[in-house]
């Protein structure tokens, strides 16, 4: 049995058959480790779902292996499914029923007992503030609400591996925060969390590691700083007086290539991230020179995506109602812009 | 508190007969609820037989002067029109119930259960089961009303639990033959397509008219057309004495057409299942 809760290994999964053969997932491998948020981040028809849909026993794979919880998704379906929680994409929870019932439907179908299913019922409604709606029916609820119960369902059982199938589409960036704080509160609680999302800044604020996937294939796999780190360096711009502007420029130059940014500022691409800001400001300050204005520009998961894709996910980074997201940009639009964040 | 199922006894016992029984109860409580929870839905199956059996007891009472009629059918048209309101409101009843279950399938729930270690025949038989609990409250109301009207079962309270029994039963047959359409299809639209040749069904057996005053083709078809022989049965437990001819139309005929259509609503299931 491995360590890593979930590992997939050429998985892939074909659709129909002969000329109208659709390759939703081809050859993905995997490996999401314990207590991590995993990020799995790519446009509608990526085959982010259908991967789930494998790994949560949904659908068979048509070749490859994968573990859950240390099982394998095909012979020992049943025991992954008594490991997982699974919240889909959309919240399928029937509208008729009140929170309350479907809590009580859900801890019937783990096995609880009567007694244990009623009190994490409760328990469970109160950690997602839902106790006030949890005996209205689902009808009443809001995209938000049902969000939140979608959860609290897949909680039921304490699962040690959580899969949330793009949790925050189509919500609003309050309720979009509120189930952010939910998910970071879990995986404190030690619970290994693989998420889908179509939102770069969803993966970036929450994830430990991420994989982009494209037509099928994991095209980048890592941290997001690692990731971002290997599209390029941060951009420092800095604005000090003019007449401290040729002293401040050679500075600069210690740290790394100077890039030009707005009119009036300096840029730097530090060579060693982040971390050589405050080197540089010292190094600044002691040479006397006044720094008035300061601004830190790294590389995004856009563009991390962009690299790997030669496409952007439009409109990714803010994700306000994820309608626009998944629509590609031209490739050449896309490099355009990098090289418009990065030399302009 | 850790609750997670780890015990490798309570893990076999989600294979168990008692889990199946286990799930298949509270899968019974949520269709009989989601059921009771649609009234739009489920009040025409009340709606439209009372009203065929209003408008057959005023326009046909006639024949209750016939002595042949009186002697072998029923005592009068309303005590004759109790079983095909029955079988009508029952029938429908039973078709928006697997609507239900393709309402499931295309909505996602169906996957939520299926993500979950369920038994996988407790999401029939659970909907199922709530069929045949809705039909029997539906038969229980329809004869109260028909004996507040006046209609009068002659084989007494077994004749009642007869024809409720004899309800629950061809209940469970339509909604297994509709339940595997519906899991076949995944589709509420496809299902619901049945409402009319169900309706074809009724009309060309003696749902609503008796057999021995029809003639010719339409003669025929409802001698062939199994509709007439359960409509038959129910009929007998209200205007005859309790013999074994009504419990084998009434209750073996459809309990035959169950078995086959359970057989069909599983095999349905796990075809899905691998299709998947």
């Amino acid at each position: 049995m491995s360590d890593s809760p979930i590992l997939a290994s050429g998985l892939v999964r074909h659709f129909g058959s002969g000329a109208n053969i659709v390759k939703a997932v081809d050859g993905v491998d995997l490996e999401v480790r314990q207590g991590e948020i995993f990020g799995f981040l790519g446009p509608n028809g990526a085959g982010k779902s259908t991967t789930v849909r494998m790994l949560t026993t949904l659908l068979k794979p048509t070749s490859g292996t994968a573990t859950v919880a240390g099982y394998d998704v095909v012979k020992n379906a049943d025991m992954v499914r008594r490991s997982i929680g699974v919240a889909l994409q959309d919240a399928a929870i029937d509208p008729l029923m009140t929170g309350r019932e479907l809590l009580a439907l859900q801890a019937v179908l783990y096995g609880l007992s009567k007694n244990a299913g009623k009190n994490r019922g409760e328990e469970l409604l109160e950690r997602v503030g839902l106790t006030e709606a949890a005996d209205r029916r689902v009808s009443t609820y809001s995209g938000g609400m049902r969000r939140r119960l979608d959860l609290a369902l897949s909680l039921v059982h304490e699962p040690t591996v959580l899969f949330l199938d793009e949790p925050t589409t189509g919500l609003d960036p309050m309720s979009r925060l509120t189930l952010w704080e939910e998910v970071k509160r879990l995986n404190a609680g030690g619970t290994t969390v693989l998420l889908t999302t179509q939102y770069l800044e969803e993966a970036d604020q929450l994830a430990d590691r991420v994989a982009i996937i494209d037509h099928g294939r994991i095209v980048r796999q890592g941290a997001p700083r690692e990731l971002k780190a290997m599209v390029g360096s941060p951009t420092l711009s800095i604005k000090v007086g003019i007449d401290q502007t040729d002293e401040a420029r050679s500075i600069l130059a210690r740290f790394g290539d100077l890039r030009t940014t707005s009119e009036g500022t300096l840029g730097v691409g530090l060579a060693r991230g982040a971390e050589d800001v405050a080197t540089v400001i010292r190094a600044l300050d002691e040479a006397g020179l006044k720094v008035r204005h300061l601004e830190l520009d790294e590389p995004s998961l856009d563009d991390v995506f962009a690299e790997a894709t030669g496409y952007r996910l439009e409109g990714a980074g803010t994700a306000d109602t994820g309608e626009k997201n998944s629509e590609a940009v031209d490739a050449q639009e896309s490099k355009g812009r990098r090289k418009r964040r990065n030399r302009s | 508190m850790n609750i997670a199922i780890t015990d490798p006894h309570l893990m076999k016992s989600g294979r168990s007969l008692r889990s199946l029984f286990q799930h298949s109860f509270v899968l019974t409580k949520r269709s009989v609820l989601g059921r009771l929870r649609q009234p739009a839905i489920i009040a025409p199956s009340f709606i439209f037989p009372l009203f065929f059996a209003a408008l057959g007891s005023a326009s046909f009472h006639k024949l209750a002067e016939d002595p042949y009629f009186t002697k072998n059918i029923a005592t009068s048209f309303l005590n004759y029109a109790i079983a095909g309101a029955v079988l009508q409101g029952v029938l429908f009843a039973s078709i928006s119930a697997a609507a239900d279950l393709a309402i499931d399938i295309e909505q996602g729930f169906f996957e939520r259960l299926l993500a979950s270690p369920i038994s996988r025949t407790s999401i029939v038989l659970g909907r199922l089961a709530g069929s045949m609990v809705v039909a029997m409250f539906q038969v229980t109301i329809f004869l109260m009303i028909f004996i507040g009207a006046g209609a009068r079962i002659k084989s007494g309270p077994f004749g009642f639990l007869g024809l409720v029994i004899g309800g629950a039963l061809l209940s469970l047959a339509m909604s297994a033959m509709m339940a595997g359409l519906a899991i076949k299809s995944g589709s509420s639209e496809v299902v619901q397509s049945a409402f009319p040749l169900i309706f074809v069904l009724m009309f060309l057996s003696s749902a609503f008219f008796p057999r021995h005053y029809m003639s010719g083709w339409y003669r025929t078809v409802a001698d062939w057309n199994p509709i007439s022989h359960i409509v038959e049965g129910f009929q007998g437990f209200i205007n005859q004495e309790l013999d074994f001819s009504q419990f084998a139309k009434a209750w073996l005929l459809p309990l035959a057409v169950a078995i086959v259509s359970i057989f069909f609503a599983l095999r349905s299931l796990s075809k899905r299942l691998a299709g998947s």
